[in-house]
């Protein structure tokens, strides 16, 4: 006899829709490769210096901020491939593959559902990026002695996520309106090339470069003056101010909290030319929580067109 | 909880697509504790209704109510109460057969004990106790339509919706889904069954609807479509040597509406969907005659899905 049933609870539908997506992220051979490929270019860093110290047989230098200034070794073009390979089929892709339809006649809302899928993407880009830095910060102790500023790991790990959810949040948005995970992943690299060539020409000849704070990616291109540089043409430590710097940025205010940043640009017309001309300056501290403010914008934006597309979406084949 | 008299009911329902109404003002009644057939030729609207039904598709006029309790918008606590099969069911290959069912489970709220009972007692009874450990991208058509149906009754459901549940099935599949169709509503269970194997549905369902182009064109008990439809069914007798008793005495029997005669054999039209053999057997017997042989041509659903689906095309013509 079938029997009456009582609503199971929120967490624990919530958990069930975790596990299924868990299990598909971690099984997915695009995600396994991308790891692979991670701690492959991970273990070049760590040991090509050794190799070349060898073959050049001069002594490896220690450098006590190795492993600070490296984080997770992942760049922006590491956030933007994780979040394609971690979220480029989560929603589209059951839409394209049909298992929408069983999955959307269980007991559970289409916002568990959608929450439940990105929360196991913070899981599991959380977990690969502490195995990372762990990797990383145990190979570059062993390689470049003792480190500093261990203990600001954790808040290098949390700008990466955050840094890498801007891109999760563009991939899964373009994939619930689209359905389709091919179009999600080109539209995605798309702004991301787009960005990713304009940023810099932006930043070094326009006097308008404050645009580039409120645009994902790279951002522009501004100097902590008095750290960093011997070169005398380069005006001090550079910095960019986009939403893939998070952590850098972080790391740089809790470690100069008082830093201020100059942005220039190329002067190419006038007398002398080319020459920087210094546009303005402003407060690291601004930098840090302006991109920080950015980088959230776009993920609640971008996550809820997604939740608003999957909630409306009905599955006509 | 309140007994309902309607498992499914819907009023009025229409879904368009674009210029296409693929579900025309359906009006739809589903008894509890039945075996609702859903017949229509494809194209007739019958996924779509089922959509509806399920919240897969929102329907554009009408209302739908399961157990009583109307259909808007998300609705999971309506979705606890059924179990779903959708035609040529595709379930995430990188799970097992075992995972499938033991996450799904736990999104009807079965806790760790009532997955560990229920999920290899379904993997048996849909034949994959031995392959529920392999990845479902693994299983062969039919088999992952057996995990379809296991995974449509995780839950005990009260309500099963199977979409076309023999599709891809070899015949020794579609026995087995058969007896299992049977074993379930006997558990208590509404199914509500759409398919186009007509000979499939006549044996296992007590109620049909037969669509068209989104339209319904009858909805009750196969006895009844049948006698309205069809008329009169045929009861042919041979006998040794046909007598003008035989054929006064045989008309006498109740129901007996009409007789023919062709060389030794009598045709015999008969009212209703009553037996009346051994009354004309009695009636041969006590005239003098010898029974050779006895058939009575049943109407079959065949010829009641044939009819309709003609005459909607007529209307439709006309």
């Amino acid at each position: 006899m079938s029997r009456s049933r009582t609503s199971p609870s929120r967490i624990t539908r919530f958990s069930a829709v975790v596990k299924y997506e868990l299990l598909w992220n971690i099984r997915k051979k695009k995600f396994l490769g991308m790891i692979v490929l991670a701690f492959i270019l991970a273990t070049l860093s760590l040991v090509l210096p050794v190799i070349l110290s060898n073959v050049t047989n001069q002594p490896l230098n220690q450098n006590p901020d190795y492993v600070i200034s490296t984080g997770t070794g992942i760049g922006g073009l590491g956030f933007f491939l994780f979040a394609i390979v971690t979220v480029m089929n989560s929603i589209s892709g059951e839409f394209e593959s049909g298992t929408i339809v069983p999955l959307l006649t269980k007991p559970v809302s289409r916002t568990t559902i959608f929450i439940g899928k990105v929360f196991a993407a913070f899981l599991t880009l959380f977990t690969t990026y502490v195995i990372l830095t762990g990797y990383l910060a145990i190979g570059g102790t062993i390689v470049y002695g003792a480190q500093n500023s261990l203990h600001l790991l954790p808040i290098s790990l949390m700008g990466n996520i955050l840094s890498t959810f801007v891109w999760i949040a563009i991939v899964l948005a373009i994939g619930s309106i689209s359905k389709s995970s091919m179009i999600a992943a080109l539209v995605t690299f798309g702004i991301w090339m787009g960005l990713t060539i304009a940023s810099p020409i932006i930043s070094m000849f326009s006097d308008q470069t404050w645009i580039l704070h409120y645009v994902i990616g790279s951002g522009a291109t501004g100097y902590i003056e008095g750290l960093g540089s011997p070169n005398p043409l380069i005006p001090g430590m550079p910095i960019s101010t986009g939403t893939d710097s998070i952590a850098t940025n972080l790391i740089n205010y809790i470690l100069y909290p008082s830093a201020n940043v100059t942005f220039f640009k190329i002067g190419i017309l006038g007398p002398g030319s080319p020459l920087l001309v210094e546009l303005y300056t402003e407060a690291l501290s601004l930098v840090v929580l302006r991109s920080i403010l950015v980088a959230t914008a776009y993920i609640l934006v971008f996550s809820l067109i997604s939740w608003y597309a999957f909630r409306r979406a009905q599955v006509l084949q | 909880m309140v007994a309902v008299e309607f498992a499914i009911e819907t009023n009025g329902l229409t879904k368009r697509y674009g210029p296409l109404i693929a579900v025309n003002k359906l009006n739809l009644k589903v008894k509890t504790n039945t075996i609702h057939g859903f017949l229509g030729p494809n194209g007739a609207g019958k996924t779509t209704t089922i959509k509806l039904l399920v919240g897969l598709l929102k329907p554009d006029e009408g209302t739908i109510s399961i157990f009583g309790q109307e259909v808007v918008g998300d609705r999971p606590d309506v979705r606890l109460r059924m179990g779903y099969m959708p035609e040529l069911p595709k379930f995430p290959k990188h799970l097992t057969g075992y995972e499938l069912l033991d996450i799904y489970g736990k999104m009807y709220g079965l806790n760790v004990q009532e997955r560990r009972e229920q999920v290899p007692r379904l993997l048996e009874m849909v034949g994959l106790k031995d392959r529920g450990n392999d990845r479902i991208g693994k299983y062969s058509k039919g088999m992952q339509q057996r995990i379809g149906i296991a995974q449509a009754l995780i839950n005990n459901p009260e309500l099963v919706i199977m979409d076309e549940p023999s599709l891809g099935l070899d015949p020794v599949g579609m026995v087995e889904v058969r007896e299992i169709m049977n074993a379930i509503v006997k558990r208590g269970m509404t199914v509500f069954i759409s398919s186009h194997l007509l000979h499939e549905v006549q044996q296992v369902c007590s109620h049909i609807t037969i669509i068209n182009r989104g339209i319904t064109l009858a909805s009750d008990t196969l006895e009844n479509i049948s006698n309205q439809l069809l008329g009169p069914s045929t009861l042919e007798v041979e006998v040794t040597k046909l007598t003008d008793a035989i054929v006064k005495n045989v008309k006498k029997v109740p129901f007996v509406s009409s007789i023919s005669k062709e060389d030794n054999k009598l045709l015999i039209q008969v009212e209703k969907q009553e037996d009346v053999r051994p009354q004309v057997s009695e009636a041969v017997t006590k005239s003098g005659g010898v029974i050779v042989t006895m058939n009575l041509k049943e109407r079959n659903l065949e010829d009641v899905f044939m009819k309709l689906i003609i005459k909607s095309k007529g209307a439709k013509t006309k």
